[in-house]
């Protein structure tokens, strides 16, 4: 049966527990009770010698003998023997614990009450048996009668927080969680000292959704000990997910800011609740004034600084960087926030100009003077020369200033020579030369790094790069050759290109030794690269009106429909993208010219119908594609499938 | 006026002539092993209802394969949900359904009308597990709403045809996790239903549980269907046969379980099981010996564990056979809270669907309550061996073809299916 294999729900599963963990729970549960005999037994070995509680073997025995009985659930037995014992020595507790226990498990609750109302001594204050009179009380189903025990034995001892302590904890069994409240609250309001109860009641008003409250009582905690922070901060992030609760936590640490503005523990939790808001200025404001107040020397503020630009806060973070440098320019902080406004800035500016943001320029600008303004003030410093290639990126990707990036590249390499970044340098300035037509220097510098590197990405790459040189060549031979090396790595994207390559070359030599349109292919791929598009474009109508039918008369055509795209022919690219497949139905393109049709269709003509059909028509034309399901997921895009 | 009323009796080859479908063109949408993807088949399926079509369901042919009308909309849509389907002319259609006729062949049409409102049984709250429930019916885009304890019992069932229900504790003991008692989510959990219990008047969540399973019932008896899975099904139960009486650990709900608890069991009042034993270990993560729990450790591997389904009659047994249509008669094996139900304490007169093979355990089973129907099915997550606290979920468009799945959406239309003309 099912209780035999399975045990406790410990591992986490919703499956069954593979361990045999019911025997020791078992003993867990034994555990006690076995101390309990030994300590019985100690007492009666005791009491043959002091009888100070009259308790021989034999009472010792049918106590042992009650105990099997509740653990065989044989409660009538065990309740019979128990009430003897209590008869017979009714100062002895265990004895009047376990029958309290025995009554409550078979919910005898009225004999259980009576019982321990006799064990209260009247006058005496007895707090824990009224505590467990009203608990008693209430499973009974009586709550008036137990919210009015629990009261009364608040009233026999109001001066001492023990009294309110019990009582809540009676309460907290029965999950009374208002009137916890309350009873913590008032005894708080009688002993005349807020800072008691602190943790409990903010437990409390947690449980309840008095978020606020319970903000106020962590407050309190930090305010005692401001060494606490982790484990308020711990607390609350187990309900700041809810957003009530974290509203509220910040009202309440705000207010504590207010009357306590030099407390860095109040503080250091608004930051925290402002970023998990993700209220960066806010958040940038408490990590200043924490900066300032104890003298950190912008440590809090770079900190800061780095999670908002993590988190895409750019200008909260802009602002934190600018204030380190503006107010401690000769921490050791500084040069590092001097880099890393330019990276954040260049981030920013690469973040702008994918959503076509206008201000994606002058933020290249922004971070081309934070970069100069590192090189102007820290001359020697170990990140200069990733400064400098940074630099060369935006002159040569984004400025198209292929002199300056150039320029800065050979400085890279006078400079620094060997370091990770002149290397790098040396790969951009093959690229440059490709698209300036330099081939010689090109392959040059490709072949010097793939040589001294031999392995890694960088080495791999400048491989492949080699052999694009050699195709645009028409070298072929020289190209499959290199493309052959690199076909270990297939998880590269540089060595799937490089197998597209291979596949391109081995299928479309001939028709003679010339081969013409693969040359042609060639010749308009590398004046593409060079962006020379009405030259690529001529090369490719040449190529296409000399090769007849050639395998390759499919490549050339979907290359000059995306050639049509880069010179702003974007109608004529959709008709030459849809034309295709109608001419080259079984051609390996015939797919993918169908979606980018449809891509230039949608994003760059903003005809979403027509689309959505060019997609259909290549979800049904070519089910088995291999992007039917970028396909399908683009028309449930576009017909607003789940918006 | 809810229209789930729906039976299957007699007459099934007069019913089948007149729904023979009588369209000029219709499309197939296979369901054995060529279907591109079965799950999104089911969903294709209840969007053509939805659109005011019918659909017609070949019970045992190819896999219970679908006809649907070959309308421009519905091929559209199969397209764009990768469902592969076979256009078929006229002829073709006929013959298809000749030979589904036959006499001699164990298979049946039935037409499928109207799409059911579906109501799933889950909390708004996100627990640390994945509902495979939510997942098939996520995946394979049909439409459904949550609905939990306050919407049943302010009467909301009666908006929907079919509810669907899966990892739940109808008897109040917060899925026994015991040991997680602790954690955020299960304190929340708590907090929740505690708040709901008080907030109709109960003192204790067992009571709030007892009144939902109530209300279900009674739903049931009017003509709901219900589908449960995993601890949903023996909890259920569990819940109905201790209706007023107190079952749960202290641990639980503060107070000790009636003394007499055993003997006041009412395995009257339960859908599929009787003279079962309640677990009053709290720490036991187990709820009665309905559950047969995991296999044993020779078979507790996912290569080797798997269950059976019955083949019934379909001409004569249409909705067993609704139930277990799948293109494999072996379905691998996964384990849940409740994975199994012992043989020993199901109800002679339910109708086992599927069974771990040698071992006197039901995995799936189905059966009558008063104008409704209940059908319970074992373990947790199909695709999923042993899915653990915190797991993340399974991503379906892993598993399109996964016959687990398939049998919880086999539920879904089930309900859609029109009723049959009763013997005059």
């Amino acid at each position: 049966m099912g209780s035999g294999r399975r045990t406790a729900a410990s591992g986490g599963k919703l499956t069954p527990m593979p361990a045999d963990i019911k025997t020791m729970t078992r003993f867990r549960f034994r555990l006690p009770s076995i101390l309990l005999i030994l300590t019985l037994l100690a007492v009666a070995g005791q009491s043959q010698s002091t009888r100070a509680q009259g308790i021989d073997s034999t009472l010792v025995l049918r106590y042992q003998l009650a105990e099997s009985y509740l653990r065989a659930a044989q409660f009538d037995r065990a309740i019979a023997l128990l009430e003897g014992l209590v008869e017979r020595s009714p100062e002895t507790y265990v004895f009047f614990d376990k029958l309290r226990e025995a009554y409550a498990s078979v919910k005898r609750y009225d004999e259980a009450i009576a019982l321990v109302d006799r064990r209260i001594v009247p006058g005496e204050a007895g707090t824990p048996l009224r505590a467990e009179k009203a608990r008693l009380q209430y499973l009974k189903g009586d709550e008036e009668a137990a919210l009015n025990t629990w009261d009364e034995t608040i009233r026999q001892v109001p001066d001492r927080p023990g009294s309110y302590l019990v009582v809540y904890r009676s309460l907290m069994q029965m999950r009374l969680f208002e009137k916890a409240v309350e009873v913590l609250e008032y005894g708080r309001s009688a002993l005349n000292n807020d800072e008691l109860f602190q943790t409990d009641l903010a437990y409390l008003y947690s449980l309840t959704g008095r978020h606020a409250d319970a903000a106020k009582e962590y407050l309190g905690v930090l305010e005692e000990n401001q060494r606490q922070i982790t484990f308020v901060r711990g607390r609350l992030a187990q309900q700041i997910e809810q957003e009530d609760v974290l509203e509220a936590s910040i009202t309440a640490a705000e207010a504590g800011v207010r009357r306590q503005p030099l407390n860095r523990a109040f503080r250091e939790l608004l930051g925290w609740l402002y970023l998990e808001a993700e209220r960066y200025e806010d958040a940038l404001d408490a990590h200043r004034a924490i900066d300032r107040l104890e003298d950190e020397q912008g440590r809090v503020l770079y900190a800061f600084a780095q999670q908002a630009s993590d988190a895409g806060a750019y200008s909260a973070a802009l602002e934190a960087y600018e204030e380190i440098l503006q107010r401690y320019p000769d921490a050791p902080s500084a040069p590092e926030a001097r880099r890393a406004t330019g990276t954040l800035y260049e981030r920013w500016a690469d973040r702008s100009a994918e959503i076509g943001d206008a201000s994606a320029d002058s933020l290249y600008r922004e971070a081309m003077a934070a970069y100069g303004r590192f090189i102007e003030a820290h001359a020697g410093h170990e990140l200069l020369p990733e400064v400098h290639f940074r630099l060369g990126r935006i002159h040569r990707e984004i400025l198209m200033d292929f002199d300056t990036a150039e320029a800065t590249y050979n400085l890279i390499l006078d400079l620094w020579p060997g370091s990770s970044a002149a290397e790098r340098a040396s790969f951009e300035l093959a690229r440059l030369a490709v698209l300036s037509d330099r081939m010689g220097e090109a392959q040059t510098r490709y072949a010097r790094l793939a040589d001294e590197l031999r392995t890694g990405e960088l080495a791999e790459a400048a491989r492949f790069e080699l052999a694009l040189i050699h195709f645009y060549r028409g070298e072929f031979e020289a190209a499959l050759s290199l493309t052959e090396s690199m076909k270990e790595n297939t998880s590269a994207d540089v060595s799937n290109d490089a197998i597209g390559l291979k596949v391109l070359l081995v299928e479309n030599r001939g028709p003679d030794s010339l081969d013409v349109p693969l040359r042609g292919l060639a010749s308009a791929r590398l004046l593409v690269r060079q962006q020379r598009f009405e030259d690529a474009l001529a090369a490719t109508d040449e190529v296409l009106a000399a090769v007849g039918n050639h395998p390759l008369v499919d490549e050339l055509m979907f290359e000059r429909a995306g050639i049509l795209v880069s010179l702003g022919r974007a109608e004529d690219a959709v008709s030459s993208f849809k034309e295709f497949p109608l001419i080259h139905p079984d051609s390996h393109l015939a797919d993918r010219s169908l979606f980018e049709a449809a891509r230039i269709e949608s994003e760059i003509l903003g005809r979403e119908a027509d689309a959505t059909a060019t997609l259909t028509r290549l979800i049904t034309d070519y089910p088995g594609s291999l992007l039917a399901s970028e396909a399908r997921t683009r028309i449930r895009t576009l017909r607003g499938d789940g918006t | 006026m809810m229209h789930r009323r729906f039976r299957f009796f007699a007459l099934l080859p007069l019913f089948l002539l007149l729904s023979a479908p009588l369209r000029a063109q219709d499309v197939l949408v296979p369901m054995d092993e060529t279907q591109s993807d079965h799950l999104k088949a089911y969903g294709v399926t209840f969007w053509t209802l939805t659109q005011g079509m019918e659909a017609d369901w070949l019970l045992n042919y190819r896999g219970g394969s679908f006809l649907l009308p070959a309308e421009p909309a519905i091929l559209n849509e199969l397209r764009v949900r990768d469902v592969r389907f076979e256009t078929l002319s006229g002829s073709q259609v006929a013959g298809i359904l000749a030979e589904i006729e036959r006499e001699d062949s164990n298979m049946s049409t039935v037409k499928l009308e109207k799409a059911p409102r579906i109501a799933v049984y889950a909390p708004d709250q996100t627990l640390p597990w994945d509902d495979a429930v939510l997942l098939a019916l996520t995946y394979a885009e049909v439409p459904y709403e949550m609905i939990y304890d306050l919407q049943i019992l302010e009467g909301e069932l009666a908006n929907y045809d079919w509810l669907h229900l899966h990892h739940e504790d109808f008897t109040g003991q917060y899925g026994k996790f015991f040991s997680y008692r602790a954690t955020a989510w299960y304190v929340e959990q708590q907090r929740q239903a505690e708040a709901t219990a008080r907030s109709r008047g109960f003192r204790k969540v067992s009571e709030l549980k007892s009144s939902v399973v109530e209300t279900i019932r009674r739903y049931v008896g009017e003509g709901g269907f219900l589908f449960a899975m995993c601890s949903g099904t023996d909890t259920f139960d569990i819940a109905q046969a201790a209706f007023g009486v107190d079952i749960v650990p202290s641990e639980y709900d503060g107070d000790p379980i009636d003394p007499d608890a055993i003997t006041r069991l009412d395995f009257g009042r339960t859908f599929a099981f009787q003279d079962f034993r309640p677990s009053f270990n709290a720490r036991e993560y187990e709820h009665a010996n309905i559950d047969a729990g995991a296999p044993p450790p020779q078979l507790r591997d996912p290569v080797v564990d798997y269950f059976t389904l019955f083949e019934f009659s379909a001409k004569w047994d249409p909705v067993p056979t609704m139930l277990t249509q799948n293109h494999v008669s072996t379905v691998k094996g996964f384990i849940g809270q409740t994975s199994n139900f012992r043989k020993a304490v199901v109800k002679p007169e339910v109708v086992i669907l599927a069974e771990a093979p040698g071992r006197d355990e039901i995995r799936y089973l189905h059966g009558p309550f008063g104008q409704g129907t209940f059908t319970f099915y074992g373990g947790h997550d199909p695709e999923d061996y042993q899915h653990f606290v915190g797991d993340p979920p399974t991503d379906l468009n892993l598993h399109k073809h996964s016959p687990g799945y398939r049998l919880i959406l086999n539920n879904i239309l089930f309900p859609a299916a029109r009723k049959k003309k009763q013997k005059t």
